[in-house]
């Protein structure tokens, strides 16, 4: 039962026409070729498939594509081409966060969208603000302290 | 190591940053999912539903045009129905006899993965089922009959040392023992299993998430008659591993390939979240015995100790895993004598495998409690007793072999229990008083056990220039989040004095490269990256004269470590990575529930190739002990995984625990590049004896068995001793 | 083939309801994990399904004239729990609902009508006495959530009606000391394993003039019981330490007799009685911790 669904993703008009049921992270990786936003769990559970929604951090894997018509969608490709993607993978980079990388996407997604309504974050608001993607490499504390950099450097930008 | 190289040294410590950071912080890193081939179908896996019995009969559901059913029955005559890992016995597909829930029957192929779902919930199998063994008493009791030889027992092994044990104990004044169990755990890589197989110029090429593309191709070539160098494997950048992709990529890419074979159409098969939980390999659970013999003084005389791994249904390579967990049975401490027994024990689980840690933990959480409970039995305080038998260059180790080199546990553990406030936490934190702090101190032993290296793996290391002066490290060793390619990548430009940018280190292709042996056993800095900086230095004086040539290293073992397998006498191990943490805790009376206050570690890896890379594994390795320790309760319920999703099997998240501090010692190791020893591992194996230790004193209980959720904190508190 | 509506209004979406009895679809947050089907599948439902996220008519936090907080069924729990109107055990319940982006999509809607035994926000609102909206076409009915949740997964909600609202009176007198905790499988985006609500409304002499407490995740629905609470309703909070014992054992008979882990029972019993002992101090802090 197509429905064609009309948003707005990384800041570009696009339509797709599919089953309204069909997940976004499928729709982002298979119709739209990006691949940054991964597959971890499809439970809602480890962050790595995160996207920002109308301003909102969500799962996409539990998002029907149904629900985003006249939405804006945000994913990693997207942030990336942004300064404060930019600065954000500099920091990340810089900062030893990155180990085998497969939750790094929905960490710059959720860094982001904490930066977005904190941009001078303690350390504790920035464990909050992570704590719902898991890591299973870093243990957490570069990753934060690379947010922490972030903000210090992008001075400005959120 | 020349005299150039200590100024070298200091700079390889130098963070560099990460060369696939960028590439990953940006989402243009691939992983297996995201690979992609012209006409490419996909597989989904049928499995057992029981733990032990016959299949009967499958009902595969009526097939649509270029749908298949794969199963044993595709394997060509001339193939053989095995995935070689250490022995044959892992079957690519069962055949009649299911071993344990979760099994490998048949993959479905189709180009529509919503048509594969649906097909896959039609599938009907019909068994005869039987009694099945779970627990490693079951096992043992061969509860349905045996089904690995007479016993149940997969390997069996024991080493002695010093005096005969039974002479000794027959003198002891008291015998002190204990039995300490441990559980299953699950790895938890972000990125699941998957694989893809290929063919492309009349060859196989595998794609695969792995940690070793090397045993991939020789596990699997068996099942179409073909030889090793016939298969091509290429591992793509993997999204974690820990042991998790070691040997079980095998369990997906031989299926696949006979499907390959069988269709002649590229397939993919990727695991989602709740497959990789509960259908695939996890640590062993374990349960060790010790006695100590105890003289009038209260000296200890000597150790026997019986360890027992719970392996499943097939060996994979729990015979390494089991040998190591004997290895590090006396932990860091010199026993006078010593006879260790591991025995690995068949059931109908799903098989263990390697696990970080490899068999350690469980043996080094078993000592650790033991010496923390033999010191209360003697009436001292833990980290007396540990100091009075910590392990010194020169002692004699339990497979009587020698300790080389400098043990530096005693500055380590100055530098923690002077950060934590120690010796003033332990006396002002009176049992019972709900804060409570402990100290663990561990080991591992670096690379292959004895002649591994030498007689097994062989190790073989390529570098090749090109007339653009670039230089391409062509090994097996694959990057898994853990570094490598970046240390390696840094050690060549350090010594050929070219910009890292002009080195290359690609995810490996079998036949481009050469084996370096398995990317496990926290060997590849110290024999790999010791292979790479040896042929660097050999390419450094003609690099300037040659246009294009290619330099070959091969692994030697250094002489005077003699080691007999079968007797399991001598050096285990050359040198060990050695640790210390300690880990502060606070008990709620009212939920059971445990905060961590503070976690302070110290490692020594002989010497840094990178502190940033170091803290990072260290932060990793220790989180995923403490979440061993804590939370990732995993039980096994008639051969079903009870937690077998993300938000039942739980592992620490960014608000679990505070933030670590982390201290080093340098303690260079001669053989290995620029001093550096192995640490994958090494930083897993400790900070869950400390986590536990904290956790017992602040409640007053005796604590033997992890992981310690809050329902065990209470049963502890209102009905332990 | 199973269908999927995208109602563009309440009407709409009511009148489809009718027709075809739809089940509403708000955040997904547990329909999407309960219909898992794999990598690059979708979720096949045994029903036809109504995705209502949109309906800008179940939105919105207000408070009427009597003093009553209405809440649109589709906010999620993210809003809830920044919201100042909204009671402090509910904002405590909606901030402690999984993680981050869990809570940008769960709504409050959906977290009663799954009703699932360990969802947050249900033993907060039953706490607070809480009532449902119902709507069919042409009709409306309010009813109790405590009454509305029956058991696992099982409300009274027709298969021709969907909740529009959730209403939480506004209690008499403002609660003197309040207390909520959830202990969950870990410190961040966990499932509940247990949780206390609590309420107690003291006069100045200490006279309990009322008291409340319920218990999720701890039996089939939220346990509340009137009965247990009136043993302490017009008694002297200076006399709770006699009052305790029995009081415990009563409010223990409360939570499902049926395979409750000790547990669940124990940590019950510890949390209220460290409520009402420190209740007993008059401590200045509205918020007991």
């Amino acid at each position: 039962m197509e429905t064609k669904i009309d948003f707005t993703l990384n800041g570009k008009k696009v339509s797709v026409t599919s089953d309204p049921m069909r997940r976004l992270v499928d729709v982002l990786r298979d119709d739209f070729s990006l691949e940054g936003t991964k597959e971890g769990c499809g439970e809602g559970e480890c962050g790595a498939c995160s996207v920002i929604k109308d301003g909102l951090l969500v799962t996409s894997c539990l998002v029907p594509i149904g629900a985003v018509q006249d939405s804006e969608v945000l994913t990693i490709e997207g942030l990336s081409e942004t300064e404060r993607g930019k600065c954000l993978s500099e920091a990340f980079a810089d900062g030893g966060a990155v180990q085998c990388g497969f939750c790094i996407p929905g960490m710059m997604m959720a860094a982001d969208y904490l930066l977005m309504g904190n941009p001078h974050p303690s350390e504790t608001d920035i464990r909050l603000g992570i704590s719902g993607n898991l890591c299973r490499c870093t243990g957490y504390d570069l990753i934060v302290e690379s947010i922490k950099l972030a903000s210090e450097r992008g001075q400005g930008l959120w | 190591m020349g005299g150039q190289t200590g100024m070298k040294e200091k700079e390889i410590a130098n963070p560099i940053r990460r060369v696939d950071a960028i590439a990953k912080c940006t989402g243009k890193q691939k992983y297996l999912a995201d690979y992609h081939f012209p006409g490419m179908i996909y597989a989904r896996m049928v499995r057992s539903t029981i733990a032990r019995g016959k299949i009967i009969d499958i009902h595969v559901p009526s097939l649509p045009d270029g749908y298949y059913f794969i199963s044993y029955k595709d394997i060509p005559p001339e193939g053989k129905n095995e995935l070689w890992m250490i022995q044959k016995d892992w079957k690519a597909f069962a055949e009649h006899e299911v071993r344990y829930v979760g099994e490998t029957i048949g993959l479905l192929c189709g180009p529509d993965r919503n048509m594969l779902a649906a097909l896959r919930e039609k599938v009907v199998i019909d068994y005869q089922e039987t009694e099945a063994a779970i627990s490693i008493e079951e096992g043992l009791a061969c509860k349905g009959g045996a089904f690995v030889g007479e016993n149940n027992i997969f390997c069996d092994m024991t080493t002695n040392s010093g005096e005969d044990v039974t002479k000794v104990f027959a003198r002891a004044d008291r015998v002190f023992e204990e039995t300490y169990r441990t559980g299953f755990q699950e790895h938890v890589h972000l990125e699941p299993n998957g694989a893809a197989v290929i063919k492309e110029n009349g060859r196989f090429v595998v794609y695969a998430s792995a940690q070793c593309p090397f045993y991939i191709r020789k596990s699997i070539c068996g099942l179409l008659a073909l030889k090793p160098e016939d298969i091509i494997v290429r591992q793509t950048s993997t999204g974690g591993a820990f042991g998790g992709k070691e040997h079980f990529p095998d369990v997906l890419c031989g299926p696949l390939l006979v499907a390959c074979n069988k269709i002649g159409k590229p397939i993919q098969l990727a695991f989602d979240r709740s497959e990789d939980m509960a259908f695939s390999v996890k640590r062993h659970p374990s349960k060790t015995t010790i006695r100590t013999a105890l003289d009038k003084q209260g000296n200890i005389m000597g150790m026997d100790i019986d360890i027992l791994y719970n392996v499943g249904g097939y060996l994979s390579c729990s015979f390494v895993v089991l040998q190591r967990g004997v290895f590090h049975a006396t932990g860091c401490y010199a026993i006078p004598s010593t006879r260790i027994r591991g025995r690995g024990v068949a059931t109908n689980t799903f098989p263990s495998d390697a696990f970080r840690g490899f068999g350690a933990p469980q043996t080094l959480f078993a000592i650790e409690r033991h010496m923390c409970h033999l010191a209360t039995f003697l009436n001292m305080e833990p980290l007396e007793l540990k100091k009075k038998y910590l392990i010194k260059q020169g002692d004699r180790t339990n497979t009587n072999g020698k300790i080389f080199e400098e043990v530096k546990l005693p500055e380590m553990i100055r530098q923690i229990t002077d950060a934590s406030d120690y010796y003033r936490k332990v006396k002002e934190y009176k049992p019972g008083c709900l804060k409570g702090i402990g100290l663990s101190v561990y080991n591992h032993g670096g690379a292959f056990t004895g002649n591994g290296e030498q007689v097994l793996i062989k190790a073989h290391v390529k570098l090749h220039k090109y007339s653009d002066g670039t230089v391409e490290i062509l090994i097996g060793s694959t990057e898994m989040g853990q570094g490598f390619q970046s240390a390696c990548r840094k050690i060549v430009s350090q010594i050929l004095d070219i910009s890292i940018d002009k080195t290359i280190y690609e995810n490996p292709d079998t036949s481009r490269v050469c084996d370096s042996g398995p990317t496990a056993a926290s060997r590849s800095t110290m024999i790999v990256g010791k292979l790479v900086q040896d042929a660097a230095e050999q390419m450094r004086d003609r690099y300037a004269q040659e246009d294009d040539f290619e330099v070959e290293t091969v692994y030697k073992h250094p002489e005077g470590f003699p080691w007999d397998q079968e007797k399991f006498q001598g050096d285990a191990y050359i040198a060990y990575g050695w640790g210390a943490a300690v880990v502060e805790v606070k008990v709620d009376p009212l939920t059971f529930e445990v905060d961590t206050k503070g976690i302070w570690v110290s490692h020594d890896v002989g010497h840094p190739l990178d502190e940033l890379v170091i803290h990072g594994q260290v932060n990793g390795g220790v989180m995923q002990s403490l979440g061993y320790a804590s939370m990732e309760l995993l039980e096994n319920k008639k051969g079903y995984f009870k937690q077998d999703s993300l938000s039942d099997y739980v592992i620490p998240t960014s608000m679990d625990f505070p933030p670590m501090e982390s201290f080093l010692v340098d303690n260079p190791y001669p053989f290995g590049p620029f001093g550096a020893k192995g640490m994958g591992e090494l930083v897993f194996n400790g900070a869950d004896s400390a986590y536990v230790e904290a956790v017992s004193k602040a409640i007053n209980r005796k604590i033997c068995e992890i992981p310690i959720p809050p329902e065990t904190i209470m049963e502890l508190m209102e009905h332990g001793n | 083939m199973v269908s999927t509506f995208i109602p563009r209004t309440l009407q709409e979406a009511l009148a489809i309801r009718r027709e075809t009895e739809a089940h509403p679809f708000a955040g997904g947050t547990d329909l999407m994990v309960a219909y898992y089907r794999g990598v690059g599948v979708t979720p096949v439902f045994p029903w036809p399904v109504m995705l209502i996220s949109g309906l800008e008519e179940l939105k919105g936090i207000q408070k009427d004239t009597q003093g009553n907080v209405i809440i649109g069924a589709l906010e999620i729990s993210a809003h809830i729990a920044e919201n100042p109107l909204v009671p402090w055990h509910v904002r405590q319940a909606a901030g402690r609902m999984g993680a981050i982006s869990l809570r940008n999509q769960a709504t409050i809607g959906g977290n009663i009508g799954n009703a699932s035994p360990k969802g947050d926000l249900p033993a907060t609102l039953i706490l607070l006495d809480a009532m449902v909206e119902l709507q069919r076409v042409g009709a409306k009915r309010l009813m109790k959530v405590d009454d509305f949740i029956l058991a696992t997964k099982k409300t009274q909600l027709a298969p021709d009606e969907l909740i529009t609202k959730v209403i939480i009176p506004e209690p008499q007198k403002e609660f003197t000391y309040v207390w909520y905790r959830k202990i969950g499988t870990r410190r961040a985006n966990a499932i509940s394993k247990l949780s206390l609500s609590a309420a107690i409304t003291l006069s100045e002499e200490g006279l309990i003039e009322d008291f409340r407490a319920s218990s999720g995740a701890a039996g089939p629905k939220v346990e509340r019981s009137r009965e247990v609470e009136k043993l302490l309703i017009g008694r002297d909070i200076h006399d709770i330490e006699k009052l305790l014992p029995s009081f415990l054992d009563a409010y223990d008979t409360v939570i499902c007799p049926h395979a409750m882990p000790e547990f669940r029972r124990l940590s019950t019993r510890k949390m209220l009685q460290y409520f009402l002992l420190q209740c007993v101090k008059r401590p200045q802090s509205q918020i007991i911790i």
